[in-house]
């Protein structure tokens, strides 16, 4: 079952709803003056009329009186008469005739007639009459000189006169027919059309009208009876013609008793119809005025609706995204709802403005950010591959930001970047400069007639950075790097265009920075290479593929093998054995080096402690893994699963680990030391080497590089640059360990200058591990 | 107009008086429509045998005009009396009579004029003046002694009346009768008759 709710009327315009309500209160209140003012009118025309029946039924009383009086006097003008009198007594009715003929025609009445004591009647006129008026004389009470008769040939009005001699002697008696002529002449006295009529009484008692102009009914001898019975009151009767107001009079028959009804009687509906114009002009006047009310309400609910539905308006546009000013028209509630929805309104069109600048641009340099530059790129190439166009995508990196932020400070960094995004912006006007994010900067140049464009705009940008910057009253030498992709060769969508210049700006880097290389599908090739390495190592992480081989680092001071080096070898099933230098880099790229690193230093202690107590375990830590924080507790961990001593392990880090920051270095290998494991400074003369470093910490052991080391028996130049790093490691209370010793004249020099360990094909190639222990032990025996 | 004999009852003759045997007192008490005693109505006792003394004209009988009125009202007279009609006001009158019993017409006459009128039938006369409507004046022209008015208990006692059959009569103009008249059969006994009318009018 379902349960239907109310219909209810509802508006979608506020204006309607007044203008409805109000029209509705007003017809309301319409209406009930109308049903007042009707009840009003009809009361009204109700005594109007009754009051005329009264007033003209006792003018109808006078009148029938006066005629009474009338018709008296002229009869008594002949009953006076002597001559008559004389004729009636002595029985002349030829004589009594001829008088009543006269006289007939002197009072102009219809029928005279004498009627003698003995009830004798003279005179002419309708013998029903006669038969009826033969008694009336002695019947009539004494005091009334007349009596209405009811006859078969209708009612008459009697008027008796007395013949006195000077004792009556007969009377003289007129008939008067209250006949239609009679009515129409007492309607004619009434002011208003009133309907005379005379009802007499038939055999069965019920009255009815002489002219048949008023039907008999039970309603009408209630009527009459009511009038009979002394309350001869105007009131309601329902008629044939239809309900009417009437008035009965009765009139007196001979003995005194009703013997015919006078009706006076007025049709309601004409004493309406008096009132119609009234009636009708309530009506206009009602009509007109919900006209004006209707009108009224919907101007005044227009007042106070428009603003309000033009705020609902403005409210939506907000909500849909535009903003519009409304206007403020009034002082009131409403006026100032205007003013702070438009307060409001501009708030958050200004908010909105600022978080889509923030959503797209870069607060330092206020340049489009990444999301906004993936955007206009993804847009712009759209439009480009519509139109059969290029787009060119260069990506531009500061070399050696990072070293400056650290030297620096950020500020300065930061600031940097903002001259950079300057001149980009100044340099490439054309084109949409962006800020991907760090040092990295994108800039989109749509097809451009000018073939040429993209590398002159890549050289101009490099020639302005060839002359150092002036950031915050620091010269700042930096340079860029550039790679350029161009759609739709290099890439037909935004992803692809961006990592083949990303691709082209990392070879770029690798040809040695400070230039601009465009993409070629070389690059890319080199690029999926490096993306199955990774995808390798990853997998050679997690399968074990990793082993470790050690060569041995041979103490020339007490002729012993004092340690091995640790060496990280990946066999890989398919690829074979792949070397070091292959996959370091992209391990180093990756991140996965800080991983690999770990399970090294795992492995080379868990190796180590098989070890005789003497020999030493050096493990080479990337610069990445020891600038990663989890670093000291990856060597805690590796010492404390293996038990191995700590002055056991010795790590090797290179000179670049001091690019991060040199006192971050000096803190974090003191906390290293203050365990006490062991610290050398591998590859030692090439780089950027720099003996500050030597003096801010005091390394365990400096590992001379290989390069020197090879020329170290011929070049006396090389065997200067040993001999004053040995000296100066023994100065600083350092050991020494020279790397690539592959003869015995490089190692008989090298003894010579005093160097502390040598290390090198020429005492052995790196080893398995399981070959250190026999190694160790025919060492020990070759020495012995 | 009616006039309606309610009431005929008979009562013991009187015996106040001593009469001789065939006389006998005939008491009549007449009561007006109004129920009050009835003054100056006519009683007249008919009797078959008629004493031939009392029948003689007699008179002078006189019915004067006196204040626009005829004086006495009533007057009763024996058949063949003469009537003068003596004017004692300064107006004339026109006294009339269309009465079967004696028509006349005394055209105008003045102050101090005596007219006279012989009426030798029996009868009511009502007299009138053509004047003066308001007069009006009777003269009951009767055969038998037997006949007095009602005085102001409406009471008449008619004496000396022979014992056996006889008419009664009253009159008085408010007896709607011809001639104002209701007549009654009675039988006068030796102890006299006493009778009431009462006259019922509307």
């Amino acid at each position: 079952m379902t349960v239907r709710a109310l219909p209810r009327w509802r508006f979608r315009h506020l204006r309607t709803r007044l203008a409805v309500q109000y029209g509705v209160l007003f017809a309301a209140s319409l209406l009930v003056v109308a049903i007042v003012g009707q009840l009003v009118i009809w009361g009204q025309a109700r005594d109007a009329v009754r009051a005329e029946l009264r007033t003209s039924g006792s003018v109808y009383d006078r009148i029938w009186a006066m005629r009474a009086h009338a018709l008296m006097d002229s009869a008594s003008v002949l009953t006076r008469d002597f001559g008559f009198r004389s004729a009636v007594a002595s029985g002349d009715r030829p004589t009594i005739e001829s008088a009543l003929a006269s006289l007939r025609t002197r009072a102009d009445v219809p029928q005279a007639f004498f009627v003698d004591l003995q009830g004798q009647v003279f005179g002419t006129g309708s013998g029903d009459v006669r038969r009826a008026i033969a008694s009336v004389p002695t019947t009539l009470a004494r005091g009334r000189t007349e009596a209405v008769i009811a006859t078969r040939t209708g009612a008459f009005r009697l008027i008796v006169a007395p013949v006195l001699a000077p004792n009556e002697i007969g009377w003289v008696t007129f008939a008067l027919p209250l006949d239609r002529a009679e009515m129409a002449a007492l309607q004619h006295l009434s002011a208003i059309p009133l309907a005379a009529t005379i009802l007499t009484r038939d055999a069965k008692g019920s009255w009815h009208g002489v002219s048949s102009d008023v039907a008999g009914s039970r309603a009408l001898d209630a009527f009459v009876a009511t009038a009979i019975g002394g309350r001869s009151e105007p009131a309601f009767l329902a008629l044939r013609d239809g309900d009417a107001l009437a008035l009965a009079k009765p009139l007196l028959g001979p003995a005194g008793k009703p013997s015919a009804v006078l009706l006076l009687s007025y049709p309601w509906a004409a004493a309406m119809a008096a009132y119609r114009t009234m009636e009708v002009g309530i009506a206009l006047a009602g009509v007109m005025g919900l006209l004006l009310v209707l009108l009224g309400s919907r101007r005044l609910a227009n007042g106070i609706a428009r603003p309000i539905a033009a705020l609902d308006a403005a409210a939506r546009a907000l909500e849909e995204g535009t903003r519009t000013e409304l206007l403020v028209e009034s002082d009131d509630e409403v006026g100032r709802l205007a003013q702070s929805f438009n307060r409001m309104s501009a708030g958050i069109v200004e908010r909105e403005h600022r978080i889509t600048h923030l959503a797209f641009h870069d607060t330092l340099t206020s340049l489009p950010n990444r999301t906004y530059f993936c955007q206009q790129l993804e847009s712009e190439l759209q439009r480009s591959l519509k139109r059969g166009q290029r787009t060119t995508l260069l990506c531009l990196d500061l070399d050696g930001f990072k070293g400056i932020n650290d030297s620096l400070g950020h500020p300065i960094g930061d600031a940097l970047l903002r001259q950079m995004g300057d001149i980009l912006s100044r340099i490439a006007s054309d084109a949409v400069v962006a800020r991907l994010g760090g040092d990295e900067f994108a800039i989109i140049l749509a097809d451009h007639d000018d073939v040429d464009r993209p590398r002159a705009l890549a050289q101009a940008i490099l020639d302005e950075m060839r002359s150092p910057l002036l950031v915050d009253g620091h010269q700042i030498a930096t340079g860029a790097s550039i790679g350029i992709a161009i759609s739709p060769n290099d890439g037909a969508d935004s992803d692809a265009l961006l990592k083949n210049a990303d691709l082209a700006l990392y070879r770029a880097k690798q040809d040695g920075r400070g230039v601009f290389r465009f993409f070629e599908p070389a690059l890319d090739a080199a690029a999926r290479k490096r993306r199955a390495l990774e995808l390798d190592l990853r997998e050679a992480i997690q399968s074990g593929q990793f082993r470790l081989n050690f060569q041995p680092i041979f103490d020339l001071k007490r002729d012993r093998i004092g340690g091995f080096e640790a060496l990280l070898r990946w066999e890989h099933p398919t690829r074979g054995n792949v070397p070091p230098i292959e996959f370091i880099s992209v391990a180093e790229e990756t991140g996965l080096i800080i991983a690999i690193g770990d399970w090294v230093m795992q492995e080379a202690c868990r190796q180590a402690t098989a070890w005789p107590a003497h020999v030493r375990v050096a493990v080479n830590v990337s610069p990445l893994q020891f600038r990663n924080s989890g670093f000291p507790s990856v060597i805690f961990q590796a010492l404390s699963h293996s038990g191995l001593s700590p002055d056991r392990l010795e790590i090797e880090i290179t000179e670049s680990v001091f690019l991060d920051g040199e006192t971050t270095v000096v803190t974090l290998l003191h906390k290293l030391r203050a365990m006490g494991v062991r610290i050398a400074l591998d590859d030692f003369g090439t780089g950027y080497s720099s003996l500050s470093y030597l003096r801010s910490f005091p390394f365990d052991k400096i590992k001379i590089d290989k390069s020197f080391v090879d020329a170290v028996a011929e070049d006396r130049s090389a065997a200067a640059i040993v001999r004053a790093i040995v000296d100066l490691a023994t100065a600083l209370h350092m050991e020494t360990t020279a790397e690539g010793v592959e003869d015995r004249d490089q190692l008989s020099e090298l003894r010579g200058q005093g160097c502390s360990s040598i290390q090198g094909y020429l005492f052995s190639r790196p080893i398995e591990g399981n070959m250190v222990a026999a190694m160790i032990g025919s060492a020990m025996s070759a020495a012995a | 107009m009616l006039i309606h004999v309610m009431r005929f009852t008979r009562a013991a003759a009187a015996l106040a008086c001593s009469f001789p045997a065939f006389a006998a007192t005939v008491s009549v008490d007449v009561i007006g429509a109004d129920g009050k005693p009835l003054a100056g109505a006519v009683v007249l006792v008919d009797t078959p045998r008629k004493p031939a003394g009392a029948m003689k004209p007699g008179g002078p009988y006189e019915m004067a005009q006196q204040n626009i009125a005829f004086v006495p009202h009533v007057l009763i007279v024996p058949v063949g009396a003469t009537v003068s009609f003596p004017n004692r006001d300064k107006v004339r009158h026109h006294v009339y009579s269309f009465s079967k019993a004696r028509k006349f017409d005394l055209k105008l006459y003045g102050k101090e004029e005596t007219r006279s009128v012989v009426f030798d039938k029996p009868g009511v006369v009502a007299l009138g003046c053509n004047i003066h409507d308001a007069m009006n004046g009777s003269i009951i022209v009767v055969e038998t002694p037997y006949a007095v008015q009602s005085d102001a208990k409406g009471h008449a006692t008619i004496t000396d009346v022979p014992v056996g059959g006889a008419t009664i009569r009253v009159w008085h103009p408010s007896i709607r009768a011809p001639d104002n008249m209701l007549s009654q059969s009675a039988t006068v006994t030796a102890t006299g008759y006493t009778t009431t009318y009462t006259i019922r009018g509307r």
